[in-house]
C-alpha cells in the first residue's frame, strides 16, 4: 500500500532550481534522489513519530489583540512582506463504473471525478477485429454531447457536473452508452485535467474497459483490478498530482456480482465499480509580513510577524549576532508557547487572528541581536522558506544596514510528504552498518561546521565565477568552430559571394533527403523504420535529412499542430524521435525538423463556441490569432501574409507569441537535437519574423516552403517566370538570407520543359537558369517532388518516368538539391546515388557556376564549375574538349553527365 | 578513491549493496525508465558524497532510521586520498595558429581562470614542429607559444609541454613546410603500408638517423628543436613548465601508424596493417634477415596478414591457432618490427633526457593503449602497432625498460575506458591492457601518468573509471592526469558540469567542503530539509 507521488519531467525541486545553473546541474541529480528517497520512504518516519507533537504548544496568553494594538507602526524601521508560495493538497476520487442503463439493454460506462476541475475524458475504442492496441474513434451515436474528435482516432469529452450528486458539490462525470450488439471490444481512455494539464493514466498506460470477453494479457484493464497510475502531462507540466493508488475500495455491482476476472472467464459482460482516491496539488499564494520597531522603554526590538496562511502556523526561528547568520537561541524569556528544538532553534505557534484568516506573533529581541532568522511550518510537514534560504530580518539599528532579502525573497514550497501506510522495508544487516557509519560521521563533521559555514559563501561565488568563465569560453569556442568551417569553405572556392556557414546555406555542400512521404504516419512507427535506414541515407551521400512535423497534430501527417510541446505523434514518440536524431548524428547527417509556425489548432472554444483557445504549455488565447480570418475570431493584428484557412493563423506580430515560439525552437534544438528547420507554409507570415526565429534558434540550415498557391496553370506556361521567382526571392530577402527556400519555379519549368519537350525553357533571357537558382543559387533548395506534390497526394506530380532527368538537373546544378524519399527508396536509387557521389566528388556546391551550353527544343546542356557537364533531353550533345577533356561519367534515360579529367 | 577512503573492503561491500538497495527501491516505485536512470545517477553522487563529506548522511540517516538499534559498524575513516591527483587539462591543439598567434585567446584566458578556480593543477600545451619551425630548418618562431606560456603563468597554472614532431588532421596542423617539400620528392620519408599508402603525419622511424632532411638526420633536427625550445623557455622551465613529453610517433604515441588505412565508417576496428614497406624499413628488414641467416625472410612483410578493416581470422597470419605469428618466421618478423619501435623510442627518449635532464622537469613519452583484440591469443592490433605482445610474450617489458633507462615517465591514454564500452566481438580489453602496462612499468620503477582517451564525446561512466584508475590499489604513481581537451565541447553544458564534479571529487578536501549542498549548513539549525530534522527530533525523543 503505497503513496505514489508524481514527479513531472520538469522536476520542481526548487532547492535545485534556486541555484546557479552550473551548480544545479552538478547537484540536482543528487538532491532529486534525496527527495525521491525520502518521499518514497516517507512512511518510515511515521513509524517512529512519537505519538505527541512536543513542539506544538498552544499559546494562550500570547499575541493578543491588545498587544497588537500597542504596536506602533510609526517606529517601524523594518517592514517587509515576503510572498509565500506553496502547494495545497486536495483529496478526491476518481471512479469508473460500468452498469446497465435503467430501462435499456445498453451498458453504460461512467467515469467521474470528485475534485473540482476542468476534467476531460480523452478516449477511443477498440473494435473486435482490431489487432494491436490502436485507438479508433467510436461511432457517432456513442459520443456524448460536447464531444470533440481528436485527430481521427480519439474523442475528447468534458466531464459535466453531475445533476444529482451525493458527493457534495464536486462531482464531475461523463457517461458513455454502449450498445450490447456493438462491435466494440473495449473502451480506452485517459483522464485529463485541463487546468493543470496533467494526465491520468492507469499504471502508465491507457485505462481499458473490456466490453467483450477475449483473451488479453493487458494488465491495465480495470475492473476488478486495483490501482491507478498516473501519467504526468507529456510535457511535464508542473502540476503535482498524487494518486493514492491501490487503496481503492472496489465494490461490485451489476448483475452477477462476481469479480470481473471471473466474469471474463464466464464470457459475459459484468458491471463493476472502481473508486480510487487521488490527491491533487494546487498552488497557493500567501504572504508573511514582518515589521520591527524599537521598544522605547526597554531598548529592545519588537518584531511583529503576521501571515494569512490558513491553519496552525509554527515559526521555527533563531537569532544571529554576526553576519554569518549562524543560528542561536536567544536567552529566555521566549514568547509564550515556545519550545526549544534540538538546542538549535525555537518553535513558536502563531496566534490565530480573531475574526480574520491568518495568524500573527510578537517577538521581543535584545538589542545586540543583529538578525532574526526563521522559516514557517504549516500542516504536518510543509515548510516554507525564502527561495531556499532562511527568512532573514536584519535588526541592526543603523538604518543603512537595514537591508532586506527582498530580491531573493520569492518563497518556495520546500517539500511535503503525505501519510502513507507502513510498508515492509527489508531490514538488512548492511543498512545497519551504513547508519552507524553515518552517525559517526555526523559527529565528526559537526566540529568542522563553523569553518565550513564561513567558507560557504566564498565557495558559492567561486562556483558562479567558474560558471561564468566556462560559459564565456564555451561561446567563443563554439563560434570559432564556425569560423573554422567558414575558412574551410572559402578556401575551396568562393564564386559569387564569400562563402560562409549560414543557416541559409549550411556549409554550401549540403544535399537534402526528405525523410518521409504522405503515408509515413500510417504505421505509427516511422521514426523506428527510418532509423533502420539512417546508415543507408548517410552512405548515399546525403548530409541533411528532413523529418516530418513532430508535434501533436489534428491531422495524422502532422501539419495541423496542436500542443507544440507534445512530440508524441503518429510518427512515434518523443523518445523514438530523439533516438532517431541521435542515430542520424552518429552517421553524420544533420536533421531538419519540420516546424509549422503559420497556424496552430486550438484546444478549446471561446464563449462563442469558436475554437480559438490554445492548450498545452503554450496556452495562448485569441490574441495569438490573426484578426483577418473570420472563422476563428482572432483578436490579434492582421496577418502579415496569406491565410491558411483550415486552422487559426498565428499572429506573429505579438511579442509573446514570438517569444514562445523562439523558446520552443530552442527547446527543439536542445531537447531533440534538431540541427535546423524546414519551415512550413511561410507564405503565411512575414519573412522578417522568420529571421527573428532563426537568429534565436541558430539553426545550421533552414529552408522555407514558399509555395504560391497554384497560380501555375497546366496550359502553356510563360517562358518568363520572373514574377514567380521574384516572390520567393522577396521572401528570402525578408529573412535577410537566413533561410533558403524551395525552388518551386525550377520545378515548374522542369515540368514544362520535360513534359512538352521544350528544353529551351531552361535558359532565361540572360542565359541563366530560369528558377530561383538562377538568381540566388545559394538560397535555392531545388527539388522535383515532395509529400504534397507527389506521394499519394499528387497535387503537382513531376512528369512520370522522367524523374531522373529532373535529378540530373538539380544534382549537377548549384543550389542545394533535395531528393524525395519515394525516389531515394525506389529503383532510381542507384542512379541518384551516382549523381550525388559525382556531385560530392566534384565539390559542386550551392554557389557553383553554371554555363548553359545548349538550350534547344530537345536538349539542354550546361557545364558547372568547368568540372561537370550534363545534358538532358533526347537531343544530341557532347561537351567540347577545350582546356579540359571530358569523360562520360553517368548515362541514363535522356540524360548524360561528364566529368573533366 | 573509494578504496583509499574506506578503511576495509568489508565496508566497500556494504556500500555497494546499499546502493543497490536504494536503487531497487526507487525503481520499484516507478516504471518510468528515464526516472530510474536519473535516480541512479543521483545515487552515485550520493555515495560519493557519503564517502567524502558531511553531506549525505543526514539524509541517509532518514532512509534507515528504523535500524538505529543495531550494533555499531566500523567507522568510516575521514582520511582523504593523499591529496588527490594533479590534473592537467589539454589546451586546444590549435591554441597557437600556424601564424604564431594565439587562437581564441579570450576563450583560453577565461578557460584558464575557470580551471584555476576549479583547482586544476595545470594545462598541457602541444608545441608543434609544423608551427614553430615552419619556414625553414633552424628558423624557429616560438613567439605564440611564449605568449601562451605567459598567459598560463599569469593564471597561476602549471604547464606540461608536448613537443609534437607529428602532424594533426583535425584541426589541420601539418609537418613543417620545408619537411613536406622534401617529402614530395622523397616519399621514403614516410611510413608506407603493403599497398603503398603513405602516412604523412610523421616521419618514418627508419629515417631517424639518415641524413634525409637537407643533409641532417631527423634526430639532429629534433635535437636542435628541443635545445632551441629549452633556451627560448629557460625562464619558465621547471617553474611554470613542470613536465615535457616528446612525440614518439603518430599522434605523439610510440607506435606505427598501423590504423592509417582503416575506414572510418567501419564499426569494428580491424586488425590494422604492418607499416614496414618504405624503402628504408625494407632495407633494415633485409639486413636483419640476412644477418639471421634467412635472407628470404627479408623480402617484405608477412604476405598473409589481413587488411586494415578485416578481422584477425580473415587471413592466416593472426589466426588464433596455427597462425603464422606463432611460426619461426612470424617470431622473426615481429621481433624485428617491434625492436625497431623500441629502438626508435629509446633514441628519442635519450635525446629528450640529454637535453632536458638537467632542468628538473619530468620527461614523458606516450604509450598507446591498443586494446582491440587484446583478448585473442595473437593480439593482432598490438602486433601491427609494433608491440610484440601475445599470449606467449610480454611486449611491454622492453618498452618500460627503455623508459626506465632514460629516467622517463609514461603517459597512458585510455584511463577512462571500460571493457564494457566495446563490443565483445572486438575482444577489446582496455582495462586488462592498462594493468599489464602498469605492471611492466612498476616492475622497472617507471612512473605512469594517465590521460583520457580523447574521444570526441566523453564516454558515459568515463569519469568514474578514471577516478578508479587514479586511486585504485595500483593507481597512478606519479599522480598526474592529462585530460583532453579544452574546446567548445569541454565547456559545453553537456560536459563541463560533469567535469567539474569529477574535478572536485578528486581534488583536495578543502574543495570538497563546498560539495555540501547549501542547505546542509543551515540544516542543523533549521529544518531546510524538514523531514530530516523531524526524524532527528523523534530520534532524540524516543
Amino acid at each position: 500500500m503505497s503513496t505514489v507521488i508524481t514527479e513531472p519531467l520538469l522536476h520542481h525541486d526548487l532547492r535545485g532550481i534556486r541555484r546557479s545553473r552550473l551548480k544545479s546541474s552538478i547537484f540536482r541529480p543528487a538532491s532529486m534522489s534525496f527527495s525521491r528517497q525520502f518521499r518514497c520512504h516517507g512512511r518510515i518516519f511515521y513509524s517512529f513519530k512519537p505519538p505527541r507533537k512536543p513542539f506544538i504548544v498552544r499559546a494562550s496568553s500570547f499575541g493578543s489583540a491588545a498587544i497588537v494594538e500597542t504596536f506602533d507602526f510609526t517606529d517601524v524601521f523594518f517592514r517587509e512582506t515576503f510572498p509565500l508560495r506553496w502547494t495545497e493538497t486536495v483529496e478526491g476520487r476518481i471512479f469508473v463504473r460500468l452498469d446497465k442503463e435503467k430501462n435499456d439493454q445498453n451498458w453504460q460506462l461512467t467515469v467521474g471525478c470528485g475534485l473540482p476541475g476542468k476534467w476531460i475524458l480523452h478516449w477511443g475504442v477498440s473494435y473486435i477485429d482490431d489487432v494491436g492496441s490502436e485507438w479508433d474513434q467510436p461511432p457517432a451515436d456513442m459520443r456524448p454531447p460536447g464531444s470533440v474528435p481528436i485527430k481521427d482516432y480519439a474523442i475528447e469529452t468534458p466531464l459535466e457536473k453531475a445533476p444529482c450528486t451525493t458527493e457534495g458539490d464536486g462531482l464531475y462525470e461523463v457517461k458513455i452508452s454502449v450498445k450490447p450488439d456493438s462491435t466494440i471490444a473495449a473502451i480506452n481512455f485517459v483522464l485529463k485535467d485541463e487546468e493543470t494539464g496533467a494526465w491520468y493514466q492507469h499504471k502508465g498506460r491507457d485505462f481499458k474497459v473490456a466490453l467483450v470477453d477475449r483473451p488479453h494479457d493487458d494488465n491495465n484493464i480495470i475492473g476488478g483490478q486495483k490501482g491507478f497510475g498516473i501519467w504526468p502531462g507529456a510535457l511535464g507540466q508542473l502540476s503535482n498530482i498524487l494518486l493514492k493508488g491501490e487503496a481503492s475500495h472496489s465494490k461490485e455491482e451489476g448483475t452477477d456480482g462476481a469479480s470481473s476476472n471471473k466474469k471474463q472467464e464466464d464470457s459475459c459482460l459484468g458491471g463493476f465499480y472502481e473508486e480510487l482516491p487521488l490527491v491533487k496539488q494546487i498552488p497557493v499564494h500567501n504572504s508573511v509580513c514582518v515589521s520591527v520597531r524599537k521598544c522605547p522603554t526597554t531598548a529592545k526590538n519588537i518584531l511583529y510577524l503576521e501571515t494569512d496562511l490558513p491553519g496552525d502556523v509554527i515559526v521555527h526561528w533563531g537569532v544571529c549576532r554576526d553576519d554569518a547568520k549562524n543560528w542561536e537561541i536567544p536567552v529566555a524569556p521566549h514568547p509564550p508557547g515556545t519550545t526549544i528544538f534540538k538546542r538549535k532553534a525555537l518553535r513558536t505557534l502563531l496566534k490565530q487572528k480573531e475574526g480574520a484568516k491568518g495568524c500573527s506573533g510578537l517577538f521581543t529581541l535584545d538589542k545586540d541581536i543583529l538578525g532574526f532568522l526563521f522559516v514557517l511550518r504549516i500542516k504536518e510537514n510543509t515548510w516554507l522558506n525564502s527561495m531556499g534560504n532562511d527568512f532573514f530580518v536584519p535588526l541592526s539599528n543603523s538604518s543603512n544596514l537595514v537591508q532586506s532579502i527582498k530580491d531573493q525573497s520569492e518563497t518556495t514550497h520546500i517539500s511535503e510528504k503525505t501519510d502513507g501506510e507502513n510498508e515492509e522495508v527489508s531490514d538488512s544487516v548492511y543498512t545497519d552498518g551504513i547508519i552507524n557509519e553515518i552517525r559517526n560521521l555526523v559527529s565528526d563533521i559537526s566540529s568542522e561546521k563553523n569553518r565550513n559555514t564561513k567558507t560557504k559563501e566564498a565557495q558559492e561565488s567561486i562556483l558562479q565565477e567558474i560558471e561564468k568563465l566556462a560559459a564565456e569560453a564555451y561561446s567563443i569556442f563554439r563560434s570559432s568552430m564556425q569560423t573554422f568551417l567558414e575558412e574551410a569553405v572559402s578556401e575551396s572556392k568562393a564564386v559569387d559571394s564569400p562563402s560562409k556557414v549560414s543557416s541559409g546555406t549550411g556549409s554550401g555542400y549540403e544535399i537534402l533527403c526528405q525523410g518521409f512521404n504522405w503515408e509515413s504516419n500510417k504505421s505509427g512507427r516511422w521514426y523506428k523504420e527510418l532509423k533502420e535506414k539512417a546508415e543507408e541515407v548517410s552512405s548515399l551521400g546525403f548530409s541533411i535529412i528532413w523529418l516530418p512535423p513532430p508535434t501533436e497534430s489534428v491531422s495524422p501527417e502532422g501539419y495541423m499542430p496542436k500542443d507544440l510541446y507534445n512530440l508524441n505523434s503518429r510518427y512515434g514518440t518523443i523518445e523514438e524521435l530523439k533516438d532517431l536524431v541521435k542515430k542520424f548524428h552518429e552517421v553524420n547527417v544533420k536533421v531538419l525538423g519540420d516546424v509549422v509556425l503559420n497556424h496552430r489548432c486550438a484546444q478549446y472554444k471561446n464563449q462563442n463556441g469558436v475554437w480559438n483557445i490554445f492548450g498545452g504549455r503554450l496556452n495562448w488565447d485569441d490574441r495569438a490569432i490573426v484578426a483577418d480570418d473570420p472563422h476563428f475570431q482572432g483578436r490579434g493584428n492582421k496577418s502579415s501574409g496569406d491565410n491558411f484557412h483550415a486552422a487559426p493563423n498565428i499572429d506573429h506580430s505579438q511579442d509573446f507569441v514570438r517569444k514562445d515560439l523562439k523558446e520552443w525552437l530552442c527547446w527543439l534544438r536542445k531537447e531533440i537535437g534538431y540541427d535546423g528547420w524546414r519551415l512550413d507554409f511561410v507564405r503565411g507570415f512575414w519573412g522578417g519574423y522568420v529571421k527573428d526565429y532563426l537568429e534565436a534558434s541558430e539553426p545550421y540550415f533552414a529552408v522555407g516552403e514558399f509555395w504560391d498557391s497554384l497560380s501555375y496553370s497546366y496550359s502553356v506556361m510563360d517562358h518568363n517566370q520572373d514574377a514567380h521567382r521574384q516572390r520567393i526571392i522577396d521572401w528570402i530577402n525578408a529573412t535577410n538570407g537566413t533561410a533558403g527556400a524551395f525552388d518551386v519555379t525550377t520545378k515548374g519549368i522542369l515540368h514544362s520543359a520535360i513534359e512538352r519537350c521544350e528544353y529551351w525553357r531552361l535558359s532565361d533571357e540572360k542565359g541563366k537558369p530560369p528558377g530561383v537558382v538562377g538568381w540566388w543559387p545559394s538560397r535555392a533548395v531545388t527539388f522535383i517532388e515532395n509529400h504534397d506534390t507527389g506521394s499519394t497526394q499528387g497535387h503537382w506530380r513531376f512528369p512520370g518516368g522522367k524523374e531522373m532527368q529532373g535529378y540530373a538537373y538539380i544534382l549537377t546544378h548549384p543550389g542545394t538539391p533535395a531528393v524525395f524519399y519515394d525516389h531515394v527508396f525506389s529503383h532510381y536509387q542507384s542512379e541518384i546515388a551516382s549523381l550525388i557521389s559525382l556531385r560530392n566528388r566534384n565539390k559542386i556546391h550551392c554557389r557553383s557556376t553554371v554555363k548553359i551550353t545548349k538550350a534547344e527544343k530537345d536538349v539542354y546542356a550546361a557545364i558547372m564549375d568547368d568540372k561537370v557537364a550534363m545534358k538532358i533531353g533526347p537531343g544530341y550533345y557532347e561537351p567540347q574538349s577545350g582546356s579540359q577533356r571530358w569523360s562520360l561519367a553517368l548515362e541514363g534515360s535522356n540524360y548524360k553527365v561528364w566529368e573533366a579529367t | 578513491m573509494e578504496v583509499s577512503v574506506i578503511g576495509s573492503s568489508q565496508v566497500k561491500a556494504v556500500r555497494t549493496d546499499f546502493a543497490y538497495r536504494v536503487l531497487g527501491f526507487c525503481s520499484s516505485r516507478r516504471n518510468d525508465v528515464s526516472f530510474s536512470r536519473k535516480s541512479r545517477i543521483g545515487i552515485d553522487r550520493n555515495i560519493i558524497r557519503l564517502r567524502r563529506s558531511a553531506t549525505g548522511f543526514t539524509l541517509k540517516a532518514v532512509l534507515s532510521e528504523q535500524d538505529r538499534a543495531t550494533p555499531p559498524a566500523p567507522a568510516l575513516s575521514r582520511s582523504h586520498p593523499k591529496n588527490g591527483v594533479s590534473l592537467y587539462v589539454g589546451l586546444p591543439l590549435d591554441a597557437v595558429s600556424e601564424a604564431s598567434t594565439i587562437n581564441h585567446a579570450k576563450a583560453i584566458s577565461a578557460g584558464l581562470k575557470a580551471l584555476k578556480l576549479l583547482g586544476v593543477e595545470g594545462v598541457e600545451l602541444p608545441v608543434w614542429w609544423g608551427v614553430a619551425e615552419k619556414e625553414a630548418n633552424g628558423s624557429y618562431n616560438f613567439s605564440g607559444y611564449l605568449d601562451l606560456v605567459k598567459m598560463v603563468k599569469k593564471a597561476g597554472l602549471k604547464l606540461h609541454i608536448s613537443l609534437c614532431f607529428h602532424a594533426s588532421k583535425q584541426p589541420k596542423i601539418s609537418l613543417p613546410e620545408w619537411v613536406t617539400q622534401i617529402g614530395e620528392n622523397d616519399p621514403n620519408l614516410y611510413f608506407r603500408d603493403r599497398s603503398g599508402l603513405l602516412y604523412k603525419d610523421c616521419l618514418s622511424l627508419a629515417v631517424d638517423e639518415l641524413p634525409v632532411l637537407g643533409g641532417k638526420t631527423p634526430m639532429a633536427v629534433y635535437k636542435d628543436f628541443c635545445e632551441n625550445f629549452k633556451s627560448s623557455f629557460s625562464e619558465f622551465i621547471s617553474s611554470t613548465i613542470t613536465g615535457i613529453s616528446i612525440s614518439l610517433g603518430p599522434n605523439g604515441e610510440l607506435r606505427y601508424p598501423f590504423d592509417q588505412g582503416r575506414s572510418r565508417k567501419s564499426k569494428l576496428p580491424g586488425v590494422g596493417e604492418f607499416q614496414c614497406y618504405d624503402k628504408n624499413m625494407l632495407g633494415l628488414l633485409k639486413l636483419h634477415a640476412e644477418a639471421s641467416g634467412n635472407p628470404l625472410w627479408g623480402l617484405g612483410g608477412p604476405h598473409d596478414a589481413p587488411r586494415y578493416d578485416q578481422m584477425p581470422d580473415s587471413n592466416s597470419f593472426f589466426k588464433d591457432h596455427g597462425g603464422s605469428w606463432e611460426t619461426p618466421y612470424g617470431d622473426f618478423f615481429l621481433k624485428w618490427y617491434s625492436q625497431e619501435l623500441v629502438s626508435h623510442g629509446s633514441r628519442l627518449l635519450s635525446l629528450a633526457s640529454s637535453v632536458f635532464g638537467d632542468t628538473g622537469v619530468s620527461i614523458f613519452g606516450k604509450v598507446p593503449l591498443v586494446h582491440s583484440w587484446y583478448k585473442s591469443r595473437a593480439h593482432p592490433s598490438e602486433l601491427t602497432a609494433g608491440f610484440y605482445n601475445t599470449v606467449n610474450r610480454d611486449g611491454y617489458d622492453s618498452i618500460a625498460e627503455v623508459f626506465a633507462k632514460n629516467s622517463c615517465k609514461v603517459i597512458l591514454p585510455g584511463m577512462d575506458l571500460l571493457d564494457d564500452d566495446f563490443p565483445n566481438i572486438t575482444l577489446s580489453s582496455p582495462q586488462s591492457l592498462l594493468s599489464q602496462v602498469r605492471a611492466a612499468c612498476s616492475k622497472h620503477g617507471v612512473d605512469v601518468s594517465g590521460q583520457n582517451s580523447s574521444a570526441a564525446v566523453f564516454p558515459e561512466g568515463g569519469f568514474e573509471q578514471m577516478k578508479k584508475n587514479l586511486s585504485g590499489p595500483d593507481g597512478c604513481c606519479s599522480g598526474m592526469l592529462i585530460y583532453e581537451r579544452m574546446g567548445a565541447y569541454f565547456f559545453s553544458p553537456e560536459h563541463f558540469p560533469s567535469f567539474t564534479a569529477f574535478m572536485r571529487s578528486i581534488s583536495q578536501p578543502e574543495t570538497d567542503m563546498d560539495d555540501l549542498p547549501q542547505e546542509q549548513e543551515v540544516g542543523a539549525n533549521e529544518p531546510f530539509l524538514p523531514t530530516v530534522s523531524e526524524s532527528g527530533a523523534h530520534l532524540q525523543a524516543a
